[in-house]
C-alpha cells in the first residue's frame, strides 16, 4: 500500500509539470497583453514597455518558462501584474475559502445524498422514488448560476433566513487566521459566536454548490442499491428474518458505496476548480474567482499558481480515493 | 418505513436548525455609536497607489483616502480648490504657483507642506505609471520648485492648456511615511499597494481582499464635513442582481453598476433614489479606418447613416442621450454638429454606391466585451440596420484582455469595435487626443484615424492658453472628425447611482467614471 501511494505520488509531480507547461503555452498564445493592461487605458508605450521588462514579459517564452519553474522551486510563486500582490500570499488567502466550501458542500451532498439513494431503491417505483428521481433530474439540469441566485433571493432575500453573500458579517472584525479555514479557526480561538456566524454565512453558497453532487450521488447510489439488493446474500439475509434497516444499512450500503465514493472524490475535484459560478453569486472570495478574474487580465503568474494548487489537490483527492477504495475492497487491494 | 421517519425527522431538524438563524434586516450598518455607509459595487480595488494606477473603484478610494490641490466637483465640472486655496499663472502660461492651505494635515498628524507635493509629484513622475502619461511630456520633477512651506511652483516645458485640469487627480502622499517603508529602492510602492499615507476626509481602517475595505472618516478632517458619519465599507458584490438585493435588504446603503433591468427595477422600490445625469462617457462603435471596406470613407458614412440610433436609447431603457458631436455634453467647447449621422437608409444607399462596393455583398467584423449584454444588442442592432445595405456582420465577443490586444496593430484591429471611452479631464484636449495618432493603438485609439491637417489642429490647440484662440480650433476639429467618420459617434449613458433614503450628500459630477463615488461629501441622516 505505501509503495502504490509513493509510486502514485511521484506521477503527480510529473502531471503536475505536464499541467504547467499547457497551462502555461496556452495562457501565452492567448493575445492579451497583460503589460498593457496593467498600465492602464492611457499609458504611453513607453509606460508599457517599462512594465513588461519590469515583469520579464520581453524574454522568449521557454526562458520565462525555466525562469518561472526555478522560482517555483525556490518558493517564489511571483506577482501579479495586476494586483502586484505576490501570489502565494493570494493563494493562502483564496485556496482556503474555496476549499471550505467544497468540504461544507460535500458534506451536505453525501449526507443527504446517500439516505436519499438507498431510499429510493428500497422505495423503487414507488411516489417516493419519483419524488426524489424529479429531483436528481433538477439538480443535475438546472444551471447552478440560476439555482444559486433563485435560492439567495428566496432564503436571504424573501425570507431573511440567512446572508446575502460573503463569509461573515461586514462589522465582524475577522479573528487572525491560523489554518485560513474560518470555521476552524473561530473554533480554535474559542469564539463561538463568529463560527455561527461564519455558519450562517456558508450554509447558501454550499447548498447551491452541492446539489449537482447531490443529485449524482443519488443516483448512482440508487443504482448500485438496486443492483446490490438482488444479490443473492441478501435473499438469504432477508430469508433468515434479518431486519430491513440491518441488511440495507450494514450489508449492501457498504458494497454500493464504492462507485459512490468514487464519484464523490471525482464531484470533490470537479468542485474545487468550478465553484467560480456560485462565488460570483454569493461573493465568496474563493480561488474560482482568483483565476477566472485573472484569466480575464492575462495575469499569468497567478493563472499558473492557481492551477499548480487545484492540479495538485484534484490529484491528491483522486490518489485518496483510490486508497480509501483499496481499503473497503480486498480485490482492489491485491491488485496493487 | 423506520427509514422514512428517520429522513423526515433529520429534515425536520434542520429546519429548526434554519429557523432559529432568522435575523432582520438593519436600517444601516453601526460601529458603536458611529453610522457606516455600505458601498456595494462590482470592482474591487486592487491597489492604492495613487502613483500607479487609477480606474474608478481605485479613484473612489483614492479620492477618500488622499487630497489633490485641486477638485473636480459639480455639473458642469469643475475643478475648484482643494489643498491649494488659490493658484496663480505665469504670464508667459508656463509657471504655476499654488498657494497651500496651513490647516491640512496627513492622517499620521503631519502637516502637508510644499514639500509633500513637491516629492509626490516627483515620485508619480518617477515611477512613470498611473497618472504620469498627463503631465510627463511637460514637467520634469527638477521644474517643482517649493517656494516656501506652504507654495510650490510647477514650470512646464511648454505651455500646455490641460494642465490644471488634470492636476486634481494627482494625489499628496506624506514623503516620510512612504519613505520609511521603502523597500530595495521602491519608493515605497509594496507598501502603498494596501497602505496609504494621505491627508483624505477617511484613512484605512481594513482591507479583507476580494472582499472589501473599510474607511474611518477623520473626524478632525481639515475641511470638514456636513454631516455624520463614522465611516464606509466598499463592499464587493460582482453580481448585478445581489448588488439589487443587498440594497433592498438593507446590507448596502448605495449601488453603482446596476445592469439597465436591475436598476429600473429598484428604483421603482419605496425608500430607493437614483441619480440618473449623463457623463462625460462616450459610446462609440470605432471603425478601423485602415481596415478592408472600413478604410472607405463612403462605406463608413454608409454604416453610419444606416445605423438605428434610437436603439442606443432603448437598450438602455431611455437612459441615454445621443451625441451631437464627437464632444460629450460637458466637454468645454462642445457645439451641435450639424450633419451628424442619424438613420436613413437613402442616405445610407446614396453613400455605398460611391464605395467599391455600390452593392455591398461583404462581411465586416464587430468586436464587444464578452459578457457584455449590452453591447451585444447594439451588434444585434447592427446586424439588422446593415441588411438594407446588403452587408453582414460577424460578432466576436471578447474578454477585455483580448479587445485591447485585437486593437493594439492597425493589422489586428476589428473593423467596428464597441467602446465606451471616459475622458479623464473637462479639457477638450482630453476627447480631441483620443483622435490623434498618438492614441492609435491604445483601446479608444483603435480607429487609426489618419488626417494630419486634424492631428495638427489637436496639437497647436493643446499648447495654446488663449481660449478664445482654442475654441475655434477645437469647432474645426468637430466638424472634420464628423467629416471623417472615424466613428459611429453614439451616446452618453446616464449614471445609474442607487442610494437608500437616508443617505444625504450626495454630489454628481460627470467627469466620474461608470461606478466612481466621491465619498466626501456623503452622510447618514
Amino acid at each position: 500500500m505505501l509503495n502504490f501511494a509513493l509510486r502514485r505520488m511521484a506521477w503527480m509531480a510529473v502531471m503536475l509539470v505536464g499541467l504547467l507547461a499547457i497551462t502555461f503555452s496556452i495562457s501565452h498564445i492567448a493575445p492579451g497583453d497583460p503589460a498593457a493592461l496593467a498600465a492602464g487605458p492611457d499609458a504611453t508605450r513607453e509606460m508599457v514597455e517599462r512594465i513588461r521588462v519590469e515583469h520579464g514579459l520581453d524574454r522568449p517564452l521557454p526562458v520565462q518558462f525555466a525562469l518561472y519553474l526555478g522560482n517555483i522551486l525556490q518558493g517564489n510563486w511571483g506577482q501579479s501584474i495586476n494586483t502586484r500582490h505576490a501570489v502565494w500570499d493570494d493563494l493562502v488567502l483564496f485556496f482556503p475559502a474555496t476549499f471550505e466550501l467544497v468540504v461544507f458542500s460535500i458534506l451536505i451532498a453525501v449526507s443527504i445524498g446517500i439516505p436519499l439513494g438507498v431510499l429510493a431503491a428500497v422505495r423503487q417505483n414507488t411516489w417516493l422514488d419519483h419524488s426524489i428521481r424529479l429531483v436528481t433530474v433538477g439538480g443535475v439540469a438546472l444551471p447552478m448560476f440560476w439555482l444559486g441566485l433563485m435560492i439567495q433571493l428566496a432564503l436571504a432575500l424573501h425570507f431573511g433566513w440567512f446572508p446575502l453573500g460573503g463569509r461573515m458579517d461586514m462589522m465582524t472584525d475577522p479573528v487572525a487566521p491560523i489554518t485560513h479555514l474560518l470555521l476552524v479557526d473561530t473554533l480554535l480561538h474559542g469564539e463561538f459566536s463568529i463560527f455561527v456566524e461564519c455558519l450562517h454565512h456558508i450554509v447558501l453558497p454550499a447548498a447551491a454548490l452541492s446539489i449537482p453532487a447531490l443529485a449524482s450521488i443519488i443516483r448512482v447510489n440508487r443504482a448500485e442499491m438496486l443492483e446490490t439488493l438482488k444479490q443473492d446474500y441478501v435473499v438469504n439475509a432477508m430469508a433468515q428474518g434479518l431486519s430491513t434497516v440491518r441488511i440495507v444499512a450494514i450489508y449492501a450500503l457498504r458494497n454500493a458505496m464504492l462507485p459512490t465514493m468514487a464519484m464523490i472524490g471525482l464531484r470533490f475535484g470537479w468542485m474545487l476548480g468550478g465553484t467560480v459560478l456560485v462565488e460570483t453569486v454569493f461573493d465568496w472570495p474563493g480561488i474560482g474567482l482568483y483565476a477566472v478574474e485573472s484569466a480575464i487580465n492575462s495575469d499569468f503568474e497567478p493563472i499558473m499558481g492557481s492551477t499548480i494548487v487545484l492540479g495538485f489537490f484534484f490529484m491528491l483527492t483522486n490518489l485518496f480515493i483510490d486508497i480509501i477504495y483499496a481499503l473497503l475492497d480486498p480485490r482492489v487491494r491485491e491488485q496493487i | 418505513m423506520t427509514l422514512t421517519r428517520s429522513l423526515v425527522l433529520g429534515l425536520g431538524a434542520l429546519a429548526v436548525v434554519a429557523g432559529t438563524m432568522i435575523t432582520d434586516a438593519e436600517a444601516f450598518e453601526r460601529r458603536g455609536d458611529q453610522k457606516i455607509l455600505v458601498v456595494a459595487s462590482r470592482q474591487k480595488v486592487p491597489i492604492l497607489d495613487p502613483s500607479i494606477k487609477y480606474d474608478a473603484s481605485i479613484r473612489t478610494m483614492q479620492q477618500a483616502l488622499y487630497d489633490g490641490l485641486l477638485k473636480y466637483t459639480g455639473t458642469p465640472p469643475e475643478y475648484v480648490p482643494w489643498l491649494a486655496e488659490r493658484w496663480e499663472v505665469s504670464d508667459d502660461g508656463l509657471t504655476y504657483t499654488f498657494h497651500l492651505v496651513k490647516n491640512a494635515k496627513f492622517h499620521n498628524g503631519d502637516p502637508v507642506t510644499a514639500e509633500a507635493v513637491r516629492w509626490s509629484y516627483a515620485r508619480t513622475l518617477e515611477l512613470g505609471q498611473g497618472p504620469a502619461w498627463m503631465l510627463n511630456a511637460v514637467l520634469k520633477a527638477e521644474n517643482i520648485k517649493v517656494i516656501d512651506d506652504h507654495t510650490v511652483s510647477m514650470t512646464l516645458d511648454r505651455v500646455y492648456a490641460p494642465f490644471l485640469s488634470f492636476v486634481p487627480w494627482w494625489y499628496i502622499m506624506n514623503p516620510a511615511q512612504v519613505m520609511a517603508n521603502e523597500v530595495d529602492g521602491d519608493m515605497g510602492q509594496k507598501w502603498l499597494i494596501e497602505n496609504e499615507a494621505g491627508s483624505g476626509p477617511f484613512r484605512l481602517k481594513r482591507i479583507e481582499h476580494g472582499n472589501l475595505l473599510e474607511l474611518e472618516r477623520v473626524q478632525d478632517y481639515w475641511r470638514g464635513f456636513k454631516g455624520p458619519l463614522g465611516g464606509v465599507i466598499y463592499r464587493l458584490i460582482r453580481e448585478s442582481s445581489a448588488q439589487r438585493a443587498a440594497l433592498q435588504k438593507g446590507e448596502a446603503d448605495i449601488v453603482t453598476g446596476l445592469t439597465p433591468d436591475e436598476f429600473e427595477a429598484v428604483s421603482k422600490t419605496p425608500g430607493m433614489v437614483t441619480s440618473t445625469a449623463p457623463a462625460l462617457t462616450a459610446f462609440g462603435l470605432k471603425f478601423n479606418t485602415k481596415a478592408e471596406y472600413t478604410s472607405d470613407i463612403n462605406v463608413r458614412k454608409a454604416i453610419a447613416w444606416a445605423y438605428d440610433y434610437d436603439a442606443f436609447v432603448k437598450i438602455f431603457n431611455g437612459r441615454a442621450r445621443l451625441q451631437t458631436s464627437p464632444f460629450t455634453d460637458d466637454i468645454k467647447g462642445k457645439i451641435t454638429v450639424p450633419g451628424m449621422p442619424y438613420k436613413d437608409l437613402a442616405k445610407a444607399k446614396e453613400f455605398l454606391a460611391k464605395s467599391a462596393w455600390p452593392d455591398g455583398g461583404f462581411e465586416i467584423e464587430y468586436v464587444y466585451v464578452q459578457g457584455f449584454e449590452v453591447e451585444r444588442q447594439m451588434g444585434l442592432v447592427l446586424i439588422d440596420a446593415l441588411k438594407g445595405l446588403n452587408i453582414s456582420v460577424s460578432m466576436v465577443p471578447l474578454t477585455w484582455a483580448n479587445m485591447v490586444a485585437r486593437g493594439s496593430t492597425q493589422e489586428s484591429s476589428p473593423q467596428l469595435m464597441a467602446i465606451f471611452a471616459t475622458p479623464v479631464s473637462t479639457d477638450p484636449d482630453a476627447v480631441a487626443s483620443q483622435y490623434h495618432k498618438s492614441s492609435w493603438g491604445r483601446y479608444y485609439g483603435t480607429h487609426y484615424y489618419d488626417n494630419k491637417e486634424v492631428h495638427d489642429l489637436i496639437e497647436k490647440a493643446r499648447y495654446l492658453s488663449n481660449w478664445e484662440e482654442r475654441r475655434p480650433i477645437y469647432e474645426e476639429i468637430q466638424m472634420r472628425l464628423v467629416e471623417d467618420q472615424p466613428e459611429i459617434f453614439g451616446m452618453m449613458r446616464e449614471r445609474m447611482i442607487v442610494y437608500r433614503d437616508w443617505v444625504k450628500g450626495f454630489e454628481y459630477s460627470p467627469v466620474r467614471m461608470t461606478s466612481e463615488l466621491d465619498l466626501y461629501p456623503l452622510y447618514i441622516e
